[in-house]
């Protein structure tokens, strides 16, 4: 176990250089300029002159890369142009919205897979099956800004039961956060429950045709014992797998729900960040997702040997 | 009658002798047809051959000029006059629902097209050359599927400007690790085998193995994952131009518009309803269409 932790660290090493490097170099991509496209042409030439010199646009690229990554490492991100706090602190404020957003999602997506997953499994090729595969093309194919969209209407616009937008903490007001939280968890919620329902039926299938589960029926075992506590803990690798492949779609869809609904999350801040041309701030709160995505990324994989141990001595 | 059969075998024999490319044709005829059985397949194909007429006939299609404002008859409900309505400035929402279909069609095939050559060049490469090249290259796709793809898409299309071909780059950078994995795999599983080994010893040089040999038998695969790419190419550039990049108003693309009808959902819902609509079927029709070539060309699937 703590080898196989040991050497996804190490090919992780080489991969975090480069996504550095890369995210350096997004702010020497664009064309022009980087100053010019920052700032309003109208802006004072000294305070270009002084914001370059801040950046140390001035200097020469490798120079500028090694500062970068010396600031980097005493996890100093730079500041946002705009506001001129620390891209940190920019981040951490945002940070619970986003995780909270993020677990409620999880939440819903896995109370709807579960339960659906298993039935179309069991009463497989019957109308409940054919209706779980139904919702399966709907929630992956609909986009998730339609999908907002479509609740809002329902829910907000038409049957006015929840707010549209906007965001109240749930861990200060309870009830009125968990609403705030509700559309959007949905939204992000409904294409994970697809995928997950999709892989749970065939990896369950797949088990239940398995000579344990046979033997656990000549046994003379209820039915649902045999699915609950054998077929189904087989069946849920395939599903821990599909998870961890879908993190970087949740992330993806996290930052087109936050814009929709108006949450103040991180996905919120990368979009406001792009479109404030505030290049420092992009470069800082893109590093930290992919670092995160990474990061997460790895305990899944680890998390999957815990699970498997097939995977452990490979 | 047994010896006609025979007759017609031999002659058929003798036929194939003379063309040597017919069983290969009847072997692709096989895929279409394995494919066209395929449940849901004909209505993909049927989406994607609308889609296709629309997106080449917009000109004629489109009733009225999908740019032209009319502020007289702003936010229209659907009726004769107007198919889809209008929108806040009184534009025609079916004319440009129609013009957008090129760009979301031209937005997933070049995206997809330029994943497709890169990824490869960069598999064929890596595959290859082995050692070094291959531990760079390969790290370097590691690198880019590090980032989660909308939000590297988001912050390629920044800094390459909006508009779409900064957002067809930004996509097309996006899917590229992808056909290089599938690639990769696919040289180092061929380069193994006789008949390379036979083309290396006859002294072919090593582009015209790659050419030859190993990119004709490697293309499977990569035919079944741009497939499947372009349907989530489709959605990702109308994500993107929801957000504000790619196309830029006034012209028209699903995701902008549905952007542009967001504030007029509880008066004008037609607005929104209309392009999503649109860009619900067609990525679902596209979704039939690569599931069903999947079907075909993959074995494992093979019932």
């Amino acid at each position: 176990m703590g080898r196989l932790v040991l050497r996804r660290l190490g090919s992780t090493v080489p991969v975090l250089l480069l996504v550095t490097a890369g995210v350096f170099l997004l702010l020497h991509l664009t064309p022009g300029d980087p100053i010019d496209v920052m700032m309003a042409e109208s802006v004072d030439v000294t305070v270009k002159e002084n914001l370059r010199r801040e950046l140390g646009l001035d200097r020469p690229l490798y120079v500028q890369y090694a500062t970068w990554m010396g600031r980097l490492l005493k996890a100093d991100l730079g500041r946002s142009i705009r506001n001129g706090e620390p891209v940190i602190e920019n981040v951490s404020r945002r940070l619970r919205p986003s995780l909270e957003l993020a677990l409620c999602a999880m939440a819903i997506s896995l109370m709807i897979a579960f339960p659906l997953g298993i039935v179309c499994a069991v009463r497989r090729n019957t109308p409940i099956d054919r209706a779980g595969a139904t919702f399966a093309v709907v929630g992956i194919c609909m986009p998730n800004f339609l999908l907002a969209l479509l609740l809002i209407f329902l829910f907000g616009v038409t049957l006015r039961w929840l707010p549209i937008s906007g965001y109240t903490d749930p861990l200060d007001e309870p009830w009125n956060g968990l609403r705030s939280l509700a559309l959007p968890a949905v939204t992000l919620g409904l294409a994970l429950a697809a995928v997950v329902t999709r892989t749970l039926r065939s990896s369950l299938l797949e088990a239940l045709a398995e000579d344990y589960v046979r033997t656990a029926r000549a046994k003379g075992l209820s039915e649902w014992r045999v699915i609950w506590s054998h077929a189904l803990k087989n069946a849920l690798i395939p599903v821990v797998t599909v998870l961890g492949l879908q993190l970087g779609t949740l992330i993806g869809g996290a930052v087109i729900t936050e814009y929709v609904f108006a949450l103040p999350g991180v996905g919120r801040l990368v979009v406001d960040a792009v479109f404030a041309r505030d290049y420092p701030l992009v470069q800082g709160v893109v590093l930290l997702i992919a670092v995160g995505f990474i990061v997460s990324n790895l305990i899944v994989d680890v998390l999957y040997g815990w699970i498997d141990p097939r995977i452990r001595s490979r | 009658m047994a010896g006609s059969i025979r007759g017609s075998d031999l002659a058929e024999h003798a036929a194939s002798l003379e063309r040597p490319a017919s069983p290969l044709r009847a072997r692709r005829w096989n895929v279409v047809r394995r494919a066209a059985r395929a449940r849901l397949a004909p209505f993909g194909a049927a989406v994607m051959l609308v889609a296709v007429l629309v997106a080449l006939t917009a000109p004629l299609l489109a009733p009225y000029d999908p740019l032209a404002q009319n502020l007289g008859n702003t936010l229209a409900r659907p009726g004769r006059a107007h198919l889809l309505g209008t929108d806040s400035v009184g534009r025609d929402v079916l004319s440009r629902v129609i013009w957008g279909t090129r760009v979301s069609l031209l937005a997933g095939l070049v995206a997809v097209a330029i994943a497709v050559i890169a990824g490869s060049l960069f598999g064929i490469v890596a595959g290859y050359c082995g050692g070094r090249i291959d531990g760079l290259v390969m790290r370097l796709m590691d690198a880019v599927l590090s980032f989660p793809p909308l939000v590297l898409a988001l912050a390629l299309g920044a800094v390459l400007g909006a508009g779409l071909v900064g957002v067809l780059i930004a996509l097309g950078v996006v899917y590229t690790p992808t056909f290089a994995r599938l690639m990769r795999g696919q040289v180092l599983a061929i380069i193994a085998r006789d008949f390379v080994e036979a083309a290396r010893a006859l002294g072919a040089p090593g582009w015209r193995i790659a050419w030859r040999h190993v990119v004709p038998n490697a293309i499977n695969p990569i035919i079944v994952q741009a497939s499947l790419s372009v349907a989530f190419a489709i959605l990702a550039e109308a994500a993107l131009s929801f957000l504000g990049l790619g196309i830029q108003p006034p012209q028209a693309s699903w995701g902008s518009m549905i952007n542009a009808g967001r504030g007029y959902l509880q008066q004008a819902p037609w607005i929104v309803f209309g392009p999503g609509a649109a860009l619900f079927v067609t990525v679902v029709g596209l979704n039939f269409v690569g599931d069903a070539v999947r079907d075909a060309l993959d074995p494992r699937t093979r019932g």
